[in-house]
């Protein structure tokens, strides 16, 4: 059956990524608030004189109009929304990195308002220049409730049971926090080689990070422990680009 | 020729950016049938380019020397050193006549999404060359795109680490514009109002 042909007006997205297509077009990758990410060409956007050429930016709110009923949709308009600062310095790194996990971790026309709208404030939020680490974190989180790994992190992965907060927990994938005392009694090898990259986490990091509070400088250590591993796994050991770039420029 | 032949030729010529099966055999077509000649030295000259050119020691651009004529040349002040993405760049600036400095070319810019870091940009060669004596000042005229602004961030941090003073072409040019594509006079006033960063 082919898909039916429609023209999408006026959504609220951003540019993901571009890359050159053909003579003088562009591919663009957005994520749109009711239809996730989606590609498109963008003819004629890499003429000298083309409009379209200072407006496809990443990190700038637009409204996009497109249609077409293929994998690869045809841009018919962009518009500025405005209101955002362009990216500097290391924001704009980080930047690149919420945008590398978009595109690496979201399927196709999979609509996410919810995770597209954490997208947003932590754009914005870069944009006034605040903590970037709390910004990221947040983000990191919204990313993998929305693909799935909504297990409470308030409470115990097998029992259940309110998380405490001077409890000791190691976070286990498809199971969620299990106290260190109960690995324990388990007879689970406390090996750190075989835990592997297993941060140990405090009760009170699990609260916090369920309620969404980076504010504690204990939470933000060990939340971005927590969320890179699972991130790791969801990535399937894959590396991402730009945490590479990142370590590099720190060695340099 | 036999079709193999004809099958290499369109195939190479799909190494071109923006060119696709069709173009690539409008192209071969067009070589073998209409312009042997134009085809001929389109060989010779890309097989001698590629045999004589290589990046210079000092600049990064392309060079039939160890060093180009115009890195070698004594009358350009050689305290100021102007970073450029691509060679286009460095003659879009030339051609304002505003800057008697010389150049660093990156060949690129600083794409984490598309996999392009400093390893690939080899920044540790720009380090090792902005941090030579006698360098006063170094200009950073990468383009005004998120990429552009991402690499002259980079360059930024790096090269203050290491004490050089490091200034940024002012935002004269368009934001998300190209140097290659943007008037002359607004590339001569942003060079004029460049920013310490
Ligand atoms: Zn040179």
């Amino acid at each position: 059956m082919a898909a039916a042909k429609q023209r999408i007006e006026q959504q609220p997205a951003w540019v993901l990524h571009t890359y050159p297509w053909r003579e003088t077009s562009l591919i663009v990758e957005i994520f749109a608030r009711e239809h996730g990410r989606v590609a498109l060409v963008a003819k004629g956007a890499r003429r000298p004189h083309s409009q379209l050429r200072g407006v496809l930016l990443a990190f700038q709110p637009l409204w996009m109009d497109w249609s077409g009923g293929g994998e690869v949709k045809t841009l018919v308009r962009a518009e500025w929304q405005g209101g955002q600062p362009l990216l500097i310095g290391r924001a704009l790194i980080c930047g690149y990195y919420l945008n590398e996990l978009l595109v690496r971790l979201t399927a196709r026309e999979d609509p996410h308002p919810r995770l597209f709208d954490a997208y947003a404030e932590a754009v914005r939020a870069l944009g006034r220049g605040e903590a970037e680490s709390p910004i990221l974190r947040r983000f990191e989180l919204a990313l993998l409730q929305e693909l799935g790994y909504e297990a409470g992190l308030a409470n115990e992965g097998d029992s259940g049971e309110p998380v405490r907060p001077e409890g000791r927990y190691l976070y286990i994938i498809e199971r969620g926090p299990v106290r260190l005392e109960a690995l324990e009694e388990e007879g689970a090898a406390l090996d750190p080689a075989a835990l592997g990259e297993q941060p140990l986490l405090s009760g009170q990091t699990l609260l916090d990070m369920a309620a969404g509070d980076f504010s504690r400088a204990e939470t933000l250590g060990q939340s971005k422990q927590l969320l890179r591993m699972l991130i790791n796994h969801t990535l399937g050991g894959q590396p991402l680009q730009s945490r590479r770039v990142l370590k590099e420029l720190q060695e340099l | 020729m036999s079709p193999s032949s004809l099958d290499e030729l369109i195939e190479a010529l799909r190494c071109l950016p923006g060119v696709g099966p069709k173009s690539a055999q409008r192209m071969a077509y067009h070589l073998l049938q209409r312009d042997q000649r134009g085809a001929a030295r389109l060989g010779n000259a890309l097989l001698h380019a590629l045999e004589v050119l290589r990046h210079c020691a000092r600049c990064n651009s392309f060079t039939e020397d160890e060093v180009c004529p115009r890195c070698a040349n004594p009358r350009r002040d050689a305290a100021l050193l102007c970073v450029v993405e691509m060679p286009a760049d460095l003659a879009m600036i030339e051609q304002t006549q505003s800057y008697n400095g010389l150049y660093y070319v990156l060949m690129g810019r600083l794409s984490p999404l598309d996999g392009v870091g400093p390893r690939e940009l080899r920044l540790d060669k720009l380090i090792a060359r902005a941090t030579e004596e006698g360098v006063r000042e170094v200009i950073l005229a990468t383009n005004f795109t998120n990429e552009g602004e991402a690499t002259a961030h980079t360059v930024a941090s790096l090269l203050g680490a290491r004490g050089v003073k490091v200034s940024r072409l002012s935002r004269g040019v368009p934001v998300g514009g190209e140097l290659e594509h943007t008037d002359i006079g607004t590339i001569g006033q942003a060079l004029i109002e460049r920013r310490a960063v």
